[in-house]
This record gives structure tokens, C-alpha cells and sequence, in this order.
């Protein structure tokens, strides 16, 4: 295929750890022929090479955390046919998001920084979708390669990639591994979280934290908090245990509030 | 080629594909294997599982009563992976067909009666097949009448075909009748000036307001959305229809065709339904008997 | 016919076993959980298992595999090969009879070209268990295999009493004559007292009478509603179910874009996207319909038989606790 005629590609980040970017990376048995289907104008932690103008493909990864975030969001999506987040942070805000809707950017700053000014300029952690329209999000934390060798080959093929929007718990009866919540009372978020991972961590005998995200629009939280209550954890570790990775889920936000009024309540009596 | 395996598509080429609407394509498309072509026995109702390889399947129903063997016409409507996917295919490319499946309408039982076919959108395509069916075996039947309804002029499918039974459907006793939704629509205003005994604005059922439908020696044949049936069957009772001369052609997610990955199962306990093996084509009588079906 | 295999002679058994093919049984995975695995030795199998997670459905419609690959420029298409000879050993009553129901489906005038491979290349021993407080398969008549298997053997104190289910079982009597003895009547008189004990060790009850009829008329009933706030739509009652074969199929294409390959999934009636056609419409949008969609399944027949059989495992295995026979007890009226 001629240079020119290959999909234009640009691999970025905003604010997180760059690990999706590294997935990338990690793909080395495919890499060079996956990367020679493209026309790669920026890809920070592949090269050092950066071209300005339109592209086909916008990888992104980070969430919007900081002005600065936000204005370099909305150049990308201004430059690109189609958007793609990378990573849960590019979807949720991940583990920045942990204290969203619990406590104000201003008490973060105080709280970790011990300062009152706001040195970054920052926002309260969000996914690209809070700001721009994101053609399609491929979670992860870090995103699997299978997981993102397909969707990419099915763009290149014309195809939309379809999204799993099934929890974690099928991906564990797929490959017969024993339910570490139901047969051990580990505290699994696997029954609220996308699958994708082929249930690492219940395979090896651990409780899935939810790395993936919660389901958007089906996950049961409240069936979790149930469940994990009956089992005998407090509320405040279910919680911060949602909160990981779920803190900008609307359930978990909501769920937690509840439950703050009623400690605050309690207190008071 | 695998002939002993259900779930093993064998190739088509794309003959004639053609843009009806913006998101409508009526397809042809030459079964390449003539042993299969020669079994690959069709009636109006049925369905084919039409796959791009990398893609996925799709069930598409077929529009066209069975010509010559190896054809098969399909009308493909762009809204999944798999009808994008078809739509990006030209003459000449390969589709990759299962079938044909499910139940198809019971011609036979309808002949010496009257038929009246209503349908909404892209629900005309099976119709389409009931019809020429009906036309090629003319005189085994009575009137046919049609209902049609669009959202406008430019999403009328088969238009040329359609519009000329508009106009000259009555000298082979085909009455043809249509309303559209959109009010605006100019084209459709026109007709509906020309010939206001055949046309009108609104939903289909409105054109129950425009012709007499004799229950007796009627089976009414229904395809459409899904919100559509209810209305036009209220309409079918209020006229006294035997629930048994109410056919109907249901959508699910019919994904093997074959009534095994249970995605179209519908019913309660009492009475478990696959649409694609027992259906897709089930009368208001099976929907009484059925719950969730329509 | 009925024979006996003594204790001793189970060792050599095992091994005559492994020359019809790879033998397969009930192995303990972590603390309390079993699974059908490839055994090599006896001592690895342990008989007396109450159930195992996944249920031997594995075996004939697999979790996820390759259907066809394909080759688009050459428009071709590769089945994958035959499976070897199995003896799946340990198979107990209600997984047989879960094992028909899917026969009666993969098996129709429609047939599914790899489950019949499999299925007849496969060698069935059923084996008695003694029921939990999650089985009740006596409520729904699958506490006993008549058929559907090659040998079954039912535990009595010097060994097992053999019922012959099919030639292939007979065949392996014949070849092994030195393991196998006649019947007593003392060991007919153990097994027709096992028997009373088993069903009376039954404490699970579900009254299925007209249960057809009750879901028919609880279609709206808050039983679902109820159920659906706290379940979790994760799939988990589907997938453990021995006779839930619902599938998906992705096609997956490789990075020349003109070869890939079709794999299909065992699917689940709770997950969102089951109900769902092209376009958006989703015919079963909320956990609400799925829950009643996959009760008023399990509720009805298949060819005749009801297509649940009791194993419990939906209910054991459910993260949210939700219990079956509970549920079809709300409707029914009488909790």
C-alpha cells in the first residue's frame, strides 16, 4: 500500500500513567506489521516524530485532568475523522477519579498537597466523553493486546469494533474457574466489571478490584454492596473498593452518598 | 465447500446491487455452488443468514419469490456491522449465505382468497415476495390489496415497481394504497392530490379508513416495525378477522438460523418459541397463544 | 443388562478405559470446587463429588471454539478436526438427562455437524451421587437415568452395580469379562435400599405441576422485578446450566484482512446484548425480561422433558444468591 493511502494514525496522551500507550508497544509479535498498515503522525512513546494536520485515527489515552488536558483534547478530536479512548482513564478517569462527586478538587489539593492554590489548573478527572463526542472506547487498565489488535484490524477491515458489555463472571465460567466470591467470599467486583481480561485474576485464584470499569448503564451496584455486606466487609471498605476504579460511575457516586448521610447521621445521634 | 455443516455459508456473487434509498440497497446476488443452487428452494417469509467473512451474519429476508435457481434477491437495510459491511460490497464481490430458514408464509393455504398485505418500511420486502408470488399464480388468487406505508417519498422502496401498481395495479385487481408520515413531503402530497381514494398522510393503519376489508375471504399478511402490528391487528379485529388469516413476520436476533443459539427465543413456559424455526412468520393466533411476540 | 465391578478391580477398569480414549472425570479444583478434566490415574478422579461448576455440556458444545477459518481470496473454509474419543466418567443422573435435552436440540432435522461428532465419539459412565440441599432433580423427574449413557455405575459396598446403557457399554464388558461378575441378589437388594435412602435424602422440593401454566400467567408479576434489583445479569445461571446452550458468534479477521476465522461462544439470555437486533431495538432491554425470558425457558419443555433437571447449580453458583427454586416458588404462590 502507498504511504498516502494508508490510514493516518496518531497515538496520544493526557494524563495517566502512558501504560496503554506501552500495550502498544508490548504488541511485538505483530508490532511492525500492525504499525506498517498506518501512516503514524504522532506517537509519543514510540517515536519522537510528530506531523501536525488531519488524521484518520486519534488513539487517546489519560483523562482530562487539566486544562491543559482538556485544550489538547479538543485539538485532537478537531483533527481527527474518528476518536478512539484508550484505557480507563480515557473512559472514566480511572483511579483519578476515585474521590468524584465525594470531595471537591479544592479539598484534593489540600488534602494530598497541603496547598489552597491550584498549581495545574486541574479538573475533576473525567473520561474523553465528558467533553467530546468518542467515536468508540476500548477499556483496560492497561488495555488488553488482543483486545485492541482486534479492534484495529477490524478498522482497518471497515468495520466498527464491537465493545464487550458482558461482566467479568462469563469470562471466568468460560474457562471453568472457580468462583472466588461465591466459593471463597472474596470480595470479586468481577459481576459488575467489563470482561476482556479472560478473568485474569480470578484464574489465579484472586478477586477481581474492578480494573476494567463497571458496565456502563447495567452493572448492579447496589446488588455488590449487598452482597459484599451480607458477606461481612464494612461499608467503607466496599466502597473504597468501588471507588478504585468506579469512582465516575453515576451508581457508585450516588451509592456512596447514601451511604455518607447515613454515617454522617449516625454520628450525630 | 462443506455441505454437511449447517453453520457452513457457501458463496455468492453480487449480480446487481442498487441503492433504493440512502440506507437501502436491493441486492442480487448468483449462488456459485449449482448443486447447492439447485436445493437452495425458497418461499416468500423465508430468511437467509447472509455473512461477510470477518464480519459476521445477518439474517435478511428474502424479497423476491424464487425465479431461477441460482438468484436470490435481498433488500438490505445499512443499520449493524454486517449491513454496513454489505453495503461497502460491489457487483462481482462474494457474500457468504446460510439458509434458506424459518417457516415462510403458507401460499397454498391462501389461494381462493383475497389477500391484503400491509406493511411499513422496509417491512415491504418479504411482502414483495408474497406479491409476486401471488402475481405469478394470479389466478389462484383473489384481490390483492396492499398497504403501504412510508416515512416519505425518497424512502419508498422498489418506487418505479411499487408506483406503477399505484397507478395500474387495478387492471390486474391489485389495489394499491399508501400513506406517509412525513407531512411535509411534497412527492407524496402529489399522489395523495392525484388519487386520494389510494393515498393519504399518516400512519398505515389509516388506510383502513379508505378501503373495506371483507374478513371473510381474507388472510391479511403483516410485516413492519415492531410497534406496527399491534395497531394494524386492532384494526384486523375491529373488522372481525379470524386470528388464524392473520400472518405476521417477526424480527429477532436470529443468529444460526437453525434453532440452536436460542438469541430469537420468545414465550412463557407455556409456550416456548424460536422465530427462526417456528417462525418467522406466525399468525395473530400463535401471538395470542405466545406471550412477548409481538 | 446389570453387572457387578468389585472394589478391586476398579484400578483396571480405569485402565481399560483409557484404551478407548482420553478419559475425563470429576477432579477437585481449589477448596471446594469440581471440574471434568483430563485424569490419568484413578486416584485423581474422586467419585463421590456432590457437583461439579461446569456442567459436561463443555464437552459437546464447547465454552468458545474456532468454527470454520476462512480464506477469502481463495473462498475457502477450514473445519477444525474431529475430536478424539472421550470417556467422560462420573456423569451423574441429572447431567444425563441434561445431556438428551441438548441432544434433542444439536441433534434435530437440523442437525450441529461437531456436537454429533462428538456426541458419538464420546463414552458416557453415569455414576450415583447422594443429593445436597441445592439438588432437586427428584421434584422435576431427572433423578434417574434411563438412558443416555454407556455404563452406569451405582455405588454399593463391594463395588458398583453396572447398568449397560448401549452396545459400546456391552462391548467393553465383553472385552474386560475378568473384571465384571453377575449380580447377587444381596447386591441387588443394596442397590434397591440406596435407592430409597437417595430419594428420601432429597430436602429440596419444587412442585412443577401446571408450572407452564403459573409463569404463563405471572408475566407480570413483581416476582421479576424483585428478583432483577438483586441480580447482577452477570450470566453465571446460564453458563453453569447443563442445559443452556445458548451461543453467540464473533468473527475474528487477522491483520491481512483476508483471512480469519468464525468462533462461536456459549451466550447467556441475562447479558444485554441477547435481546438486541441490529438498529438498537432491544427486545429484552432490563434484567426484568431476561430474568422471566430465562425462568419461563427453564419452565418449559423440550421435546417433551422440562428443560431444567434440577442440579441446583444456578443457585449454588449464583454471586447474588438468588435461588431458583425460591423464585419459581414466588410463582407458584405459595412464598
Amino acid at each position: 500500500m502507498a504511504e498516502s493511502e494508508k490510514p493516518k494514525i496518531g497515538i496520544f496522551s493526557l494524563t495517566g500513567c502512558g501504560g496503554d500507550q506501552l500495550m502498544i508497544l508490548n504488541m511485538e509479535p505483530v508490532l511492525l506489521e500492525l504499525l506498517s498498515r498506518f501512516d503514524i503522525k504522532d506517537f509519543q512513546e514510540g517515536s519522537s516524530y510528530k506531523e501536525e494536520g488531519e488524521l484518520d485515527i486519534a488513539l487517546v489515552e489519560g483523562s482530562v485532568s487539566t486544562k491543559t488536558d482538556l485544550e489538547r483534547l479538543k485539538e485532537i478530536r478537531e483533527r481527527s475523522k474518528m476518536l478512539i479512548a484508550i484505557g480507563d482513564c480515557a473512559i472514566s478517569g480511572c483511579v483519578q477519579a476515585m474521590r468524584n462527586g465525594q470531595m471537591s478538587m479544592a479539598e484534593r489539593m489540600k488534602k494530598v498537597y497541603g496547598v489552597d492554590e491550584d498549581y495545574y489548573d486541574v479538573l475533576e478527572p473525567k473520561g474523553l466523553s465528558s467533553y467530546v463526542k468518542v467515536d468508540l472506547e476500548i477499556p483496560g487498565c492497561p488495555i488488553e493486546k488482543d483486545e485492541i489488535l482486534h479492534a484495529i484490524t477490524s478498522l482497518l477491515h471497515g468495520d466498527m469494533p464491537e465493545g464487550i458489555d458482558y461482566p467479568v463472571c462469563v469470562e471466568c465460567k468460560l474457562n471453568g474457574y472457580p468462583c472466588v466470591l461465591v466459593e471463597k467470599g472474596m470480595p470479586c467486583l468481577g459481576p459488575l466489571i467489563t470482561a476482556g481480561c479472560n478473568a485474569r485474576c480470578p484464574g489465579l485464584g484472586l478477586d477481581c478490584i474492578g480494573c476494567r470499569g463497571p458496565i456502563p448503564e447495567e452493572a448492579n451496584v447496589a446488588a455488590e454492596v449487598k452482597v459484599l455486606l451480607e458477606k461481612g466487609y464494612d461499608e467503607k471498605y466496599i466502597f473504597n473498593r468501588l471507588r478504585f476504579f468506579g469512582g465516575n460511575f453515576e451508581d457508585v457516586q450516588n451509592l456512596t452518598k447514601k451511604f455518607s448521610e447515613k454515617t454522617e447521621k449516625e454520628e450525630e445521634e | 465447500m462443506v455441505k454437511d455443516n449447517v453453520l457452513a455459508p457457501t458463496p455468492a456473487k453480487i449480480l446487481k446491487s442498487e441503492n433504493m434509498t440512502e440506507i437501502e440497497k436491493h441486492i442480487e446476488l448468483e449462488i456459485l455452488d449449482k448443486e447447492i443452487a439447485k436445493n437452495f428452494v425458497y418461499k416468500p417469509g423465508q430468511f437467509v443468514e447472509v455473512g461477510v467473512m470477518g464480519v459476521g451474519e445477518a439474517p435478511i429476508s428474502i424479497c423476491a419469490a424464487r425465479k431461477k435457481e441460482d438468484l436470490l434477491e435481498l433488500c438490505v437495510r445499512k443499520v449493524g456491522r454486517v449491513t454496513n459491511a454489505i453495503h461497502r460490497l460491489n457487483v462481482g464481490d462474494i457474500l457468504w449465505i446460510r439458509g434458506p430458514y424459518g417457516n415462510g408464509f403458507p401460499m397454498e393455504k391462501m389461494e381462493g382468497s383475497d389477500l391484503l398485505l400491509v406493511a411499513g418500511g422496509l417491512g415491504i420486502a418479504p411482502l414483495r415476495g408474497v406479491l409476486q408470488y401471488a402475481l405469478s399464480n394470479r389466478e389462484k388468487y383473489g384481490t390483492i390489496t396492499i398497504m403501504y406505508g412510508i416515512r416519505c417519498y425518497t424512502a419508498m422502496l422498489w418506487r418505479d415497481e411499487f408506483l406503477h401498481l399505484f397507478y395500474e395495479g387495478d387492471k390486474i385487481n391489485v389495489e394499491f394504497y399508501l400513506s406517509y408520515e412525513d407531512s411535509s413531503d411534497r412527492q407524496c402530497y402529489e399522489l395523495q392530490c392525484e388519487r386520494s381514494d389510494r393515498c393519504m398522510q399518516g400512519v398505515v393503519t389509516r388506510l383502513f379508513g379508505l378501503k373495506e376489508v371483507e374478513p371473510e375471504n381474507t388472510y391479511a399478511v403483516i410485516c413492519g416495525p415492531p410497534i406496527m402490528y399491534k395497531f394494524v391487528i386492532q384494526e384486523l379485529m375491529k373488522r372481525n378477522f379470524d386470528p388464524k388469516k392473520i400472518y405476521m413476520t417477526l424480527e429477532r436476533r436470529m443468529k444460526c438460523g437453525v434453532g440452536k443459539c436460542g438469541h430469537c427465543i420468545i414465550g412463557s413456559g407455556k409456550n416456548i418459541k424460536y422465530v427462526c424455526k417456528d417462525g418467522p412468520v406466525f399468525t395473530y393466533w400463535d401471538a395470542l397463544n405466545t406471550k412477548g411476540m409481538i | 443388562m446389570y453387572k457387578v465391578l468389585a472394589n478391586e478391580n476398579l484400578p483396571a477398569f480405569f485402565e481399560s478405559l483409557k484404551k478407548i480414549g482420553k478419559v475425563y472425570g470429576p477432579v477437585k479444583v481449589r477448596e471446594s470446587s469440581y471440574d471434568f478434566r483430563e485424569v490419568e490415574s484413578l486416584s485423581e478422579v474422586d467419585l463421590t463429588y456432590t457437583r461439579t461448576m461446569i456442567p459436561p455440556k463443555k464437552f459437546f458444545v464447547k465454552p468458545k471454539e474456532t468454527i470454520f477459518d476462512f480464506d477469502e481470496e481463495k473462498l475457502e473454509f477450514k473445519e477444525p478436526p474431529d475430536e478424539e474419543v472421550k470417556v467422560i466418567l462420573g456423569v451423574h443422573h441429572c447431567d444425563i438427562n441434561a445431556l438428551k435435552i441438548l441432544d434433542s436440540i444439536y441433534m434435530d432435522e437440523t442437525p450441529d455437524k461437531y456436537y454429533i461428532q462428538r456426541r458419538n465419539s464420546s463414552f458416557i459412565i453415569g455414576v450415583s451421587c447422594t443429593p445436597d440441599e441445592y439438588c432437586f432433580c427428584k421434584s422435576v423427574g431427572t433423578s434417574y437415568a434411563q438412558d443416555g449413557f454407556d455404563l452406569f455405575l451405582h455405588e454399593i459396598s463391594r463395588g458398583y452395580l453396572v447398568r449397560i446403557g448401549s452396545e459400546k457399554g456391552y462391548e467393553l464388558i465383553n472385552d474386560n469379562k475378568d473384571l465384571f461378575e453377575d449380580a447377587k441378589p444381596e447386591d441387588t437388594e443394596e442397590f434397591k435400599q440406596n435407592e430409597k435412602e437417595r430419594l428420601e435424602a432429597f430436602k429440596l422440593e419444587l412442585n412443577v405441576s401446571g408450572i407452564q401454566d403459573m409463569l404463563g400467567l405471572s408475566y407480570e408479576d413483581p416476582v421479576w422485578k424483585e428478583t432483577a434489583d438483586d441480580c447482577f445479569g452477570c450470566g453465571t445461571c446460564n453458563l453453569v446450566c447443563p442445559t443452556c446452550r445458548c451461543y453467540d458468534v464473533v468473527d475474528y479477521v487477522g491483520l491481512s484482512l483476508k483471512s480469519g476465522e468464525r468462533v462461536r461462544r456459549w451466550d447467556s439470555c441475562m447479558l444485554r446484548k441477547h435481546g438486541l437486533v441490529a438498529g438498537g431495538l432491544n427486545f429484552r432491554p432490563t434484567r426484568v425480561e431476561r430474568l422471566r425470558n430465562r425462568f419461563n425457558c427453564k419452565g418449559s419443555f423440550t421435546d417433551g422433558s422440562l428443560s431444567c433437571v434440577g442440579c441446583g447449580r444456578c443457585t449454588v453458583y449464583c454471586p447474588a444468591g438468588i435461588s431458583f427454586v425460591e423464585v419459581m416458588k414466588k410463582v407458584r404462590g405459595e412464598l
